[in-house]
């Protein structure tokens, strides 16, 4: 296959080349999760960690690409995660996104998604589990790219 | 160059008066600010110059400073964020940028509302005291309100930029003030002189927020604080908001329809 063709999603790339880019640190990293479960089908949107919370809505590879994704982007907040593209049942996600909104009256919902197109329809359910909760929060939309760089940060 | 960086910006255009030229360029307007005690590196993580921009900037200011000498000039240290192509305000701060649009709206239709000013009749007078309770309920009490005693919270209120702003507020309501006093003296003099006046510092003090203070403002809440002035401002809205909203936007629509039906008729009349 070329280069050019198929779903930018599931695109091979090799980053090996990558490797020397930065040093990893070499002191241990503590995790910031302080919760379980995270996946979007098992958690309860009223558990307590989400009650008033600002929660993080990731795609599944976001961890895996952004280096510092525990100190800077969990550490604080309450999380759980999906696949836009892969999962199935989506209507449910809406429905539990809803429930933080208007039940768990959470302070803000972060949506990190990858860079490849597909990921933007997590924040599609986001967006459209905003527009029919009756409370409105504040709504972030992060974009990772494969080498975890961030593209772009912005409030919707 | 250090203590330069260090120094109110008004003494340093004062005693280098191009360094407010090469800031201009960069749409950085020192040069007109009424206090100016901002300091020289603080200005440019403000406005959140691009690293390039950064680096011109701080090597023609250091040449006006030290002709003769070459000055290697560190970057200023500042929070890393990611640069947006267009202005991207949070939700609450976007919300006080759209109650600067109905300011915006009545500070419009000053000149047309002094061009036929007219103090003799009640109605007259009650028209120009409406205009008063538009700036005291609405842009005072509802959204200056929000900014003192919620969002500049949020930050250190010593700070030169949000003591200018503090002073504007005051000075608005001086205007206010004076504007009312005149109707009660009749004085049509007055009235313009102070109505104008207002026009004019809320027009710079509106840009100044929208364009400065408020992305700066941005790039230092956390999605925490954020999320908290977004409750606090939700809670202003519903308990007092609600009312004043509607009857300061019922002004400001009769008022317009009422200039654009007198200048439709004036236009009727000229052909």
């Amino acid at each position: 296959m070329s280069p050019f063709e198929g779903c930018p999603g599931s695109r091979m790339v090799d980053l090996r080349s990558q490797d020397a880019a930065e040093a990893a640190p070499t002191a241990k990293i503590a995790s910031q999760l302080r919760q379980w479960p995270i996946q979007l089908h098992l958690i309860s949107p009223l558990a307590p960690y989400y009650q008033g919370a600002d929660v993080l809505l990731t795609a599944d590879c976001v961890a895996y690409a952004l280096g510092g994704f525990h100190n800077d982007y969990l550490k604080g907040k309450s999380i759980a995660i999906a696949c836009p593209k892969l999962d199935q049942g989506q209507d449910v996600y809406v429905e539990k996104i809803k429930a933080w909104f208007d039940q768990a009256k959470i302070n803000t919902l972060t949506v990190l998604i990858m860079q490849v197109p597909c990921c933007m329809g997590l924040v599609q359910l986001a967006k459209q589990a905003l527009a029919s909760s009756t409370r409105k929060v504040p709504l972030k939309a992060v974009v990772v790219g494969l080498q975890g760089e961030i593209l772009s940060e912005e409030w919707i | 160059m250090e203590t330069y960086l260090n120094t109110p910006i008004k003494e340093v255009i004062t005693k280098f008066p191009k360094i407010g030229k090469i800031l201009g360029e960069y749409e950085i307007g020192c040069v007109p600010c009424s206090l100016g005690s901002c300091l020289l590196k603080d200005i440019i993580e403000i406005h959140n110059l691009s690293e390039e921009d950064e680096a011109v900037v701080m090597a023609r200011i250091a040449r006006e400073i030290y002709p003769d000498r070459e000055i290697k000039v560190l970057k200023i240290q500042r929070k890393a964020r990611v640069r947006t192509k267009e202005l991207n305000y949070s939700p609450p701060i976007k919300r006080l940028v759209d109650e600067h649009v109905l300011i915006k709206r009545w500070i419009a239709l000053i000149p047309q509302v002094l061009e036929s000013l007219e103090v003799k009749s009640v109605e007259g007078r009650q028209f120009i005291l409406d205009g008063v309770d538009f700036i005291r309920s609405y842009a005072d009490k509802f959204h200056h309100a929000k900014e003192e005693e919620i969002l500049f919270k949020y930050f250190d209120e010593n700070l030169d930029i949000i003591k200018t702003m503090l002073m504007d507020h005051t000075a608005a309501r001086g205007h206010a003030k004076a504007v009312a006093e005149a109707v009660e003296q009749k004085d049509k003099e007055k009235i313009a002189e102070h109505l104008n006046a207002y026009r004019e510092l809320l027009s710079e003090h509106i840009k100044k927020e929208d364009e400065i203070l408020y992305p700066w403002m941005d790039r230092g809440l956390s999605v925490k604080q954020v999320g908290e002035l977004f409750s606090k401002f939700n809670e202003v809205d519903g308990t007092s908001g609600n009312g004043v909203t509607e009857r300061c936007r019922k002004f400001v629509a009769e008022t317009e329809e009422k200039i654009g039906k007198s200048e439709r008729r004036f236009q009727n009349e000229s052909i």
